[in-house]
């Protein structure tokens, strides 16, 4: 299992390298926290995902000592760590850049916001593939653009102001039901990739 | 004599093809030959044996452990090499080896060395940049780098020059010498297997047709050559398959002695190949349709 | 110990292999108690699988030829004289049989087939 969670490192050691002094050059332009944890995440997740799509990849896989359960598992559990690695980085380097230390509320944020796409996008992946998650957003983006431009010409601002209001909020109680209902969304997704993955014809 | 893999009763059915019913075993300590044409059930069956694929009906099992239970257990002691290129292909061999490694409790660093060594296999180039050759030789370092007792191969001297071939025959003789070690491969280059594999396992449209000591197959078929003269709806039914010339015909029989009986002096008996073998298997099945339609 | 086959030849392999053993222990070339290589070694050194050279032992064996310790392999029998003397004494008298045989469609009679045996055997010495 461990042996699984570190070659999904292996494998995107090469990106990583590449992602992180992007990830100083954006919070060094002072582009906010919370929009650079998402966008490093989200992509980074999903490569690892699509690096392993090829069917013979799955055969490699399937054919060492691991059981479909533990391949499943891994991959989300390599979420999280590239996760946590991202969301470490960048409270180092707003500690480095600015001197400050990153409000764990945004922290918060980034997490629950990654998780709750896995949550979704993994079964899914599983079920189809993963290209089919890209083109989705693809699509989305595009008709974010056109809303902003045709429809709610402030909607980045709307955004901001929804995002700074539940950042404002102080009850506590508020952000621990927010991580368990996340946290509950991310097992129940765990455990229908796993049906999903057990079922799949290799 | 203990059995290695063992098939019972196994029935698989998906895209439109089927495995039906079929049953065999590996013997332990022996090389046994996986034949048969294209598209007739042998990668399926490989990936049963695998646990790639679970059998609608019947049992798989390996060294007598079930994969439901010691699925872990059971893939730690397989070594497996496919027809195709299984590995990260943005990695160098040095780094796939970095994956590979810890997952294998006998893991044998100093093997791995010696069979990179031998097969002049580059350690830092990514294995994007392997020819298909290449490619089967990584497969076959990671196969035997971590002393497996069951060595699963599809299809391993495909994409191999001649000379390569005949050294890989001369490696798995080395592996086979203490006697605990069983090999389970197919081919389609039969001539292969003349030199290496004891038994020999045919499967034909999903069924399994035989398994054989190797020799017993040149006591028990032969092709038959004479005149179609003596070719009549009795004594047709005596071959597995006929092909008919205008000089005379060529046919196969499974029951050499009595074809000798009955025919006596009148035609010649030769040794069949195991291509004679699956090419009249072949052209029998088709009779049977034909004259069922 | 040589061993050479073919693979072209209608005799089975096994069946090369047990002959040329038999014959280099008959003539002692092989002598008793002497090893034979492993059933896997020849195999490997002949290039061809295991189980022929099992099957070619297993006949050497059954025909008293070789014997096997569990463990240590595979050597060459004491050669019983009886048995031998038995085998080559059955020998001539197929040989023999077949001689009488052809003498009788030619027609001829026993007075004359000794004298020809007689003559036969004084030569050759």
């Amino acid at each position: 299992m461990l042996n699984l969670i570190r070659k999904e490192i292996v494998l995107q050691k090469k990106t990583l390298m590449i992602m992180l002094p992007l990830l100083f050059v954006f919070l060094f332009e002072g582009i906010s926290s919370i929009w650079i944890g998402v966008i490093f995440c989200i992509p980074l997740i999903m490569q690892s995902f699509s690096i392993e799509e090829r069917s013979s990849i799955q055969l490699l896989l399937n054919s060492l000592p691991y059981t479909r359960k533990e391949i499943v598992s891994s991959k989300y559990l390599g979420a999280f760590v590239f996760t946590f690695f991202i969301l470490t980085t960048i409270s180092i380097g707003n500690l480095i850049i600015y001197g400050e230390i990153t409000q764990w509320k945004q922290l918060l944020f980034i997490f629950c916001s990654v998780a709750l796409f896995i949550s979704f996008a993994f079964p899914f992946s599983y079920q189809f593939k993963s290209q089919y998650i890209m083109t989705a957003f693809a699509i989305l983006f595009v008709l974010y653009l056109i809303v902003i431009n045709k429809f709610i010409s402030n909607l980045n601002d709307r955004l901001r102001e929804g995002v700074r209001i539940v950042l404002s909020y102080d009850n506590t109680l508020l952000y621990a039901g927010v991580l368990l209902t996340v946290v509950v969304l991310s097992f129940f997704s765990w455990m229908l990739s796993i049906r999903i993955y057990s079922r799949k014809v290799l | 004599m203990e059995n290695v893999i063992e098939l019972r009763n196994v029935n698989k059915a998906f895209n439109g093809f089927e495995l039906k019913d079929v049953s065999f075993s590996v013997k332990k300590g022996f090389v046994t030959g996986f034949i048969g044409g294209n598209g007739v059930g042998k990668s399926t069956t490989i990936k049963l044996i695998m646990n790639l694929l679970q059998p609608d009906h019947g049992e798989v099992s390996i060294f007598g452990l079930d994969y439901k239970k010691h699925e872990k257990e059971i893939k730690q002691r397989i070594g497996f090499v496919f027809d195709q290129n299984v590995f990260y292909e943005n990695l160098t061999l040095l780094e796939m080896r970095n994956i590979i490694k810890p997952v294998y409790r006998k893991w044998d660093d100093a093997l791995f060395h010696s069979y990179v060594e031998r097969f002049k296999l580059p350690l830092k180039k990514k294995l994007s940049t392997f020819s298909k050759g290449m490619v089967m030789k990584a497969s076959l370092t990671m196969a035997l780098s971590h002393h497996a007792e069951l060595s699963i191969m599809d299809e391993p001297t495909s994409g191999l020059d001649p000379i390569f071939r005949r050294e890989l025959l001369d490696i798995l003789h080395d592996l086979m010498q203490n006697g605990e070690r069983t090999i389970f491969f197919s081919t389609h280059i039969t001539a292969d297997l003349d030199r290496i594999a004891d038994y020999i396992t045919f499967i034909h449209n999903g069924r399994h047709i035989f398994t054989k000591e190797f020799y017993t197959i040149e006591e028990d078929y032969a092709i038959v050559k004479g005149e179609v003269g003596l070719l009549d709806r009795d004594t047709e039914k005596e071959f597995v398959g006929i092909r008919k010339f205008n000089h005379g015909f060529e046919a196969l029989t499974a029951y050499k002695q009595r074809t000798q009986n009955i025919f006596g002096d009148t035609v010649i008996l030769e040794k069949p190949t195991l291509e004679d073998i699956m090419l009249y298997t072949q052209k029998g099945i088709n009779r049977y349709v034909e004259s069922h339609t | 110990m040589q061993i050479i086959i073919s693979n072209t030849s209608k005799e089975p392999i096994y069946e090369q292999i047990y002959v040329q053993i038999k014959k280099q222990v008959l003539t002692n070339e092989l002598q008793a108690g002497a090893a034979l290589p492993s059933m896997r070694e020849l195999a490997k050194d002949l290039g061809i699988s295991v189980i022929t050279t099992k099957r070619a032992y297993e006949e050497l064996e059954k025909t008293g030829f070789i014997y096997s310790v569990v463990g240590k392999g595979s050597f060459v029998s004491e050669q019983n004289k009886e048995m031998i003397l038995e085998r080559k004494m059955k020998v001539i008298e197929e040989q023999l049989m077949a001689a009488i045989q052809n003498s009788k469609e030619i027609g001829i009679e026993l007075p004359e087939l000794k004298e020809l045996l007689t003559m036969l055997y004084m030569e050759d010495v």
